[in-house]
């Protein structure tokens, strides 16, 4: 991963995240930070990214790294849980039943795929499909259907399903704007998560040699013959047995 | 340097997202008052001010609150504020009877000096004005939309505006 990236385009994508996530527009403008559901399916979605190597904590804090890099990746990391966290209360309803029940399945959805145990691009359209199937149902389904200029079939509907769930389902519809800019900032969601420094096998590799020799050599280089090391390079055995 | 860069950029870029959250702006204008505002450097058009402040004296209060706004488009300036809620409670008052919805948004508009002025007190040296500071207008404000028997003197008929 280029310096670049890491100290501005992750930052800065997923900090446009924390921003927009939580914009509604309705008769005003508001900015919903996230409330505490959001803040903990973030950390289960954090620890689904790792299980699936999108993105390797070691690749951006570790002890081969200087203070500078680390502080670096603690922003990666900092502002990832951000943008995950609004990511995940956007596609979320702000109150009553229905914020429950989407919280419920998204939290089910994303413990299924950290089970599941899928590689990262297996990991990574699992949850396009998700967040995708969260939007769909706020922004256009439960959108039109609490619609204010809809039909007296709608209110006939909405009105049985408030009486049925004794007031429990009730939803607040916004300006389309909302459903644009929340489809914009998923997508950018995402293509961070795309961006993410991923866990693979090579890069493990490299960063347990470099912490044995102290040096961030490729894998392939280590050791020399010439240069007795204390042990030989980790293989990739190793690292898929322990 | 590239990531101690990186690092500002960030702290930045958050800092104005939390400010933003905090805020709620919502125009263009006051997103970019607000944020000159945070630093020092906004400032109010001090012409279109005079041409509120003129149309105020002659009691076009309307065409006054269209300039006030016009110097001040972020509401961030607590001395113009103070003027929008004062023109809110002159067109509001009334000898019967005040216009609630007129003296709300005095009510707004005082409580936007407030909080724009320096230790949330601010005194206007103006001899046209009764009142000159914005506790003495919001008082007068919240006093003028409580419900209460006072309502029902006869001798309110003889109040003066202030």
């Amino acid at each position: 991963m280029t310096v670049t990236r890491e100290a501005f385009v992750l930052p800065g994508l997923f900090l446009t995240v924390t921003l927009l996530g939580g914009f509604r527009v309705d008769d005003r403008i508001t900015l919903v930070p996230p409330p505490l559901a959001a803040l903990l399916l973030a950390l289960v979605m954090l620890s689904t990214l790792v299980r699936g190597r999108v993105f390797a904590p070691a690749l951006l804090m570790s002890e081969s790294r200087t203070n500078a890099e680390n502080l670096s990746g603690l922003v990666v990391l900092l502002t990832l849980f951000a943008a995950s966290a609004q990511a995940l209360h956007l596609v979320t309803p702000d109150r009553g039943l229905l914020h429950g029940i989407f919280v419920v399945f998204l939290f089910v959805q994303l413990l299924t795929a950290s089970a599941a145990g899928t590689d990262r691009a297996g990991l990574l359209r699992t949850l396009v499909v998700t967040l995708g199937a969260a939007f769909i149902l706020r922004f256009i389904v439960l959108e039109a259907l609490y619609a204010s200029d809809g039909g007296v079939l709608k209110r006939v509907l909405t009105a049985l399903l408030a009486g049925v769930s004794l007031g429990g389902i009730e939803y607040a519809p916004h300006a389309t704007i909302t459903g644009y800019v929340a489809f914009a900032t998923l997508a950018l969601y995402i293509v961070g998560l795309y961006l993410l420094p991923a866990g693979g096998i090579a890069s493990m590799l490299q960063q347990q040699n470099a912490q044995l020799h102290g040096s961030r050599r490729p894998a392939t280089d280590l050791p020399t013959p010439s240069v007795p090391a204390a042990r030989g390079p980790v293989t990739e055995g190793e690292v898929l047995d322990g | 340097m590239s990531r101690v860069a990186g690092l500002l950029f960030s702290v930045a870029y958050a800092a104005v997202i939390l400010w933003v959250y905090s805020a709620e702006p919502q125009s263009r204008a006051e997103a970019v008052g607000g944020l000159a505002a945070t630093i020092g450097a906004y400032r109010i058009d001090e012409r279109a001010f005079d041409d509120g402040l003129a149309a105020f004296k002659r009691d076009a209060f309307e065409e006054a609150r269209m300039a006030f706004e016009r110097a001040d488009p972020a509401s961030r300036d607590a001395r113009t504020q103070f003027y929008i809620a004062y023109s809110y409670y002159r067109q509001g008052w009334g000898r019967v009877y005040n216009d609630d919805e007129l003296f709300a948004k005095g009510l707004e508009a005082v409580e936007r000096a407030i909080a724009a002025a320096p230790g949330h007190r601010l005194d206007v040296e103006d001899p046209d004005l009764q009142m000159r500071s914005t506790d003495e207008l919001k008082a007068e404000l919240q006093e003028g939309m409580r419900r209460d028997a006072s309502d029902f003197n006869p001798l309110r008929l003889f109040r003066e505006r202030k």
